[in-house]
């Protein structure tokens, strides 16, 4: 309790052996299995795939955030030289390093988008070209054009994984050399690296959840995104650990303060995306612009209202008052509820933000009707039409987010020559 | 050692952090309990290694944020919804969303204060003195010492066994520490008790001056905080100055000038004057329309039936009111038949209206020219209607009328006497309405149509 560093305990088990191959088949086989029960239900919908590929997209965001997230705590820790993570950062490495196979997953719904699919993006419907009916998104359409997306999509997902890659090649070479110049350059690399994390993540935030309702706008959109994402990555991070932690592996190196810790963390994030969510909501009810609130509109009235009390108490006030206690944090079941529950409603606050543009308005002008898309018409006609669909697909993706794990969870689980780790495996929180 | 007072305790010195909280478990497991250490960092695990309950603070915290949380929203509730109820961009007066930044900062304020203040009342600071001053080791306490303190007070405390006790658990060096023999220097020093309540009392002045001014009478000037805010060099309107041979600040209209936009060089259109006359038809510029005459009963509406009534006939609203106070005023009656308002040119109509008449104040200040023109133009339209025959009916509409006392034969009689008499009298204008002579009707017709 009282070392200011402590060795690597010598009966430590720190191989992933078969853990990572276990792991892949097993996501391999839930992506399979769900992808197929994903694609017949789909197909029962009769909505051309709408639903479907909304609920796509949201298990898609799902998977896309958890490994946004731990790579910002990867990068992070190089960036402020942090300590108490370096027991836990292979494993958030190979988290992070899903990047590619999660990007690949995600040509699901960016390949049917430029090969013409309308039904997904309202502004690849030919009629988001009308002039006058939307004015105002016809200015829009040369960045919100299919092409132009997919080539974001694949520059998005080039950054995200060339930073995966990077951190966790560096960091094993480090396993192998014990090179301490390694850190030193990883901490050089991750303030650029920052920088460009940080527009990739809004601009993918912009790009593939807000133009969703592309007539909407608001520049904290990113950030909320972000804050969500890292309280789903750090509950993803604390119940991996746990997991790797229950096959008798780093029994002895990660203990209740690194738990404490990545409560820390979950904790923050759930206060910070309750306040960028009430900053983008506050400014927009008090300048009460139609363009503005409509967002808003059909998210607090009719059905979906319900599911934004949902979002408030449950994403937020209850989380937020039990993990200000240090021991709801500490003692592992009471973190386990916590990780599993923000999961859950990491989910659901992608579903608010995504599947309420799902009811698309054909309005008559003239004598031609018109798709005027989402977020028109009368509230009580939006439904949060829950379907068996958006779990099922949501389970598959996230079967590709653990095979895209398993991958990466080889050799040491443990930078073992990392400087610091010293000093993590004695991490106590005062 | 300094001094020969009672012995207060003894002081140990260790060379580093990991000795130090070896040292505090091995005295803890000896059984004091009045001792604590000392360190110029954080030591973590000292607090274990000292059998130190965890501290309350985070739940003092807590109160401190939760009853941020609860004023914040009470300030807000009280002054914006209850004490001074005030609309701002038509929110409800109390709205959650609106309360909730100033809630967040005030929670934020009070667990803050708590935290630093409950912080100092539990590790009891201020402590201005302390007997380990004394001695010129603890100097280094925040610089390179790790030092652990045992009281005299502590029951196992026993001069001797004690030292062996630090020394056995590692100390550098182990010295006694003896009260002050003057008892004065362990009470607060004179001038810090000054100084607290002198600053304290200073402190108060600014509320004592608020209080006073809020409870007294003065016939003194206002104290100018900033004067140079108040007395600004610049002068208001129709102010004096010096500067001029005139005396006065402003600068009037230079001669031979027009300022922007005010030529109103039409005599017809701003001054209803004609060929040095006034003007019986209207400015050729306007384009006599219905839609300028609902445009007339518009403003008419506005400004002239509060008191000539929306009938035009003197009664509007100031006159019921005054009525109403047991006097006796009407405005003038505009749609008489013969009277004054129907034989005026329509330009000495039109400059009534902008400069006033008797009481009636002008009016060329609220009213553009235009609509003074359109005013003109409904009155025209409303002594027309006022005063219609049944003539003037169209044919077709005649019949749809639900009119009574056209079908008796002796309503004509009974209007012809009514009519002259009618309306300038204090009596209501209402059952007189359908009478007048055709001879009124044609008189009134705006001259143009």
């Amino acid at each position: 309790m009282s070392a200011l560093v402590k060795p690597l305990h010598p009966d430590e088990k720190i191989k992933a052996g078969k853990l990572g191959s276990s792991l892949t088949k097993a996501g391999v086989g839930i992506a399979v299995i769900f992808m197929i029960i994903s694609i017949v239900l789909g197909s029962m919908q009769g909505d051309n795939w709408k639903r479907f590929f909304y609920s796509y997209v949201i298990g898609w965001s799902y998977i896309f955030s958890i490994c946004v997230g731990v790579l910002f705590l990867v990068m992070l820790h190089h960036l402020v030289r942090g300590r108490w993570a370096t027991a836990v950062r292979r494993i958030a490495e190979a988290m992070s390093s899903a990047f590619p196979l999660v990007f690949i997953a995600g040509l699901g719904f960016v390949i049917p988008l430029v090969l013409g699919y309308k039904d997904l993006y309202y502004w690849a419907h030919p009629d988001a070209h009308d002039p006058v009916l939307n004015h105002h998104l016809h200015h829009k359409l040369t960045w919100l054009s299919p092409g132009f997306f997919a080539v974001r999509y694949v520059i998005y997902g080039v950054a995200f994984s060339g930073l995966a890659i990077y951190f966790t090649k560096k960091s094993r070479e480090q396993d192998e050399t014990g090179d301490p110049k390694l850190s030193e350059q990883m901490r050089i690399a991750s303030a650029p690296a920052m920088i460009l994390y940080s527009l990739v993540v809004f601009m993918a935030a912009f790009d593939i959840l807000m133009s969703m309702a592309p007539k909407w706008y608001s520049t904290i959109y990113g950030v909320n995104f972000w804050g969500s994402a890292c309280v789903g990555a750090f509950a993803a991070l604390a119940l991996i650990v746990l997991g790797i932690q229950r096959t008798g592996r780093l029994t002895h190196s990660i203990n209740a303060e690194h738990y404490h810790d990545i409560g820390k963390w979950m904790f923050a994030f759930t206060f910070f995306w309750a306040y960028t969510a009430f900053s983008q909501f506050m400014l927009q009810w008090y300048g009460n612009m139609p363009e503005e609130t409509v967002w808003y509109k059909y998210r607090l009235f009719g059905e979906w209202q319900w599911v934004s009390i949902a979002m408030l108490v449950g994403f937020w006030a209850f989380p937020f008052v039990f993990l200000l206690s240090r021991w709801t944090k500490r003692i592992v079941p009471s973190l386990v509820f916590f990780a599993v529950w923000q999961l859950v409603f990491h989910w659901l606050d992608l579903y608010w933000n995504v599947m309420p543009q799902y009811d698309w308005q054909v309005v008559t002008n003239g004598t031609a009707s018109v798709n005027a898309g989402p977020l028109m018409g009368n509230t009580a006609l939006h439904h949060v039409g829950f379907s068996p669909v958006d779990i099922t697909v949501w389970i598959a993706l996230v079967g590709v987010l653990l095979a895209g794990i398993g991958r990466n969870l080889k050799g040491n689980l443990i930078p073992v020559k990392d400087p610091t780790l010293p000093l993590s495996l004695a991490h106590e929180n005062l | 050692m300094l001094g020969d007072g009672a012995l207060y305790g003894v002081l140990a010195e260790y060379d580093t952090p990991g000795e130090l909280i070896e040292a505090a478990r091995k005295v803890r497991d000896a059984g004091y309990t009045e001792f604590d250490c000392f360190s110029p960092f954080p030591v973590h695990g000292i607090d274990e290694a000292m059998g130190i309950k965890r501290t309350i603070l985070p739940l003092l915290i807590f109160g401190g944020g939760f009853a941020g949380l609860l004023g914040g929203i009470l300030l807000q509730w009280w002054t914006n919804a209850y004490n001074w109820p005030w609309n701002i961009a038509g929110k409800p007066e109390w709205s959650i969303p609106a309360n909730v930044p100033i809630a967040f900062e005030t929670t934020i304020l009070l667990s803050v204060l708590t935290a630093f203040f409950g912080m100092w009342m539990l590790n009891k600071l201020p402590q201005v003195w302390h007997p380990f001053f004394r001695l010129e080791r603890f100097g280094r306490v925040t610089d390179d010492a790790f030092l652990l303190g045992i009281e005299a007070r502590d029951r196992r405390f026993d001069s001797v066994a004690t030292t062996q006790l630090l020394k056995d658990a590692g100390a550098i060096a182990v010295e006694n520490c003896h009260l002050d023999p003057d008892p004065a220097s362990r009470t607060m020093p004179g001038w810090i008790t000054a100084f607290i309540v002198s600053s304290t009392a200073f402190a108060l002045i600014p509320f004592a001056i608020a209080a006073k001014a809020r409870n007294s009478h003065s016939s003194e000037p206002h104290i100018h905080v900033f004067p140079d805010m108040d007395f600004q060099p610049k002068y208001k309107a129709d102010a004096a100055s010096d500067l001029f041979p005139d005396g006065r600040a402003n600068r009037g209209q230079l001669a031979e000038t027009v300022a922007r936009g005010s030529l109103n060089a039409d005599d017809t259109f701003y001054r209803g004057i004609e060929g040095g006359k006034w003007t019986e038809g209207f400015p050729k510029q306007l384009e006599i329309s219905e839609q300028l005459v609902r445009r007339g009963q518009i403003r008419y509406n506005i400004y002239c039936a509060p008191c000539h009534g929306y009938d035009g006939r003197g009664s509007g609203p100031v006159p019921q009111r005054v009525a109403a106070g047991g006097g006796a005023w009407d405005a003038r009656n505009l749609v008489q038949a013969g009277g004054p308002v129907v034989k005026m040119p329509n330009g000495q109509l039109f400059n009534t209206i902008s400069n006033g008449y008797n009481t009636m104040m002008g009016y060329a200040h609220q009213i553009p020219p235009a609509d003074r023109w359109a005013i003109v133009l409904y009155t025209r339209a409303l002594q027309r209607s006022q005063n219609a025959a049944v003539d003037d009916v169209p044919q077709e509409e005649l019949g749809r009328m639900p009119m009574p006392q056209m079908q008796t034969p002796a309503a004509p009689a009974g209007a012809g006497s009514a009519a002259p008499a009618a309306p300038t009298g204090s009596a209501p204008a209402a059952p007189a309405t359908p009478a007048p002579a055709p001879a009124a009707g044609s008189a009134a017709q705006p001259e143009n149509k």
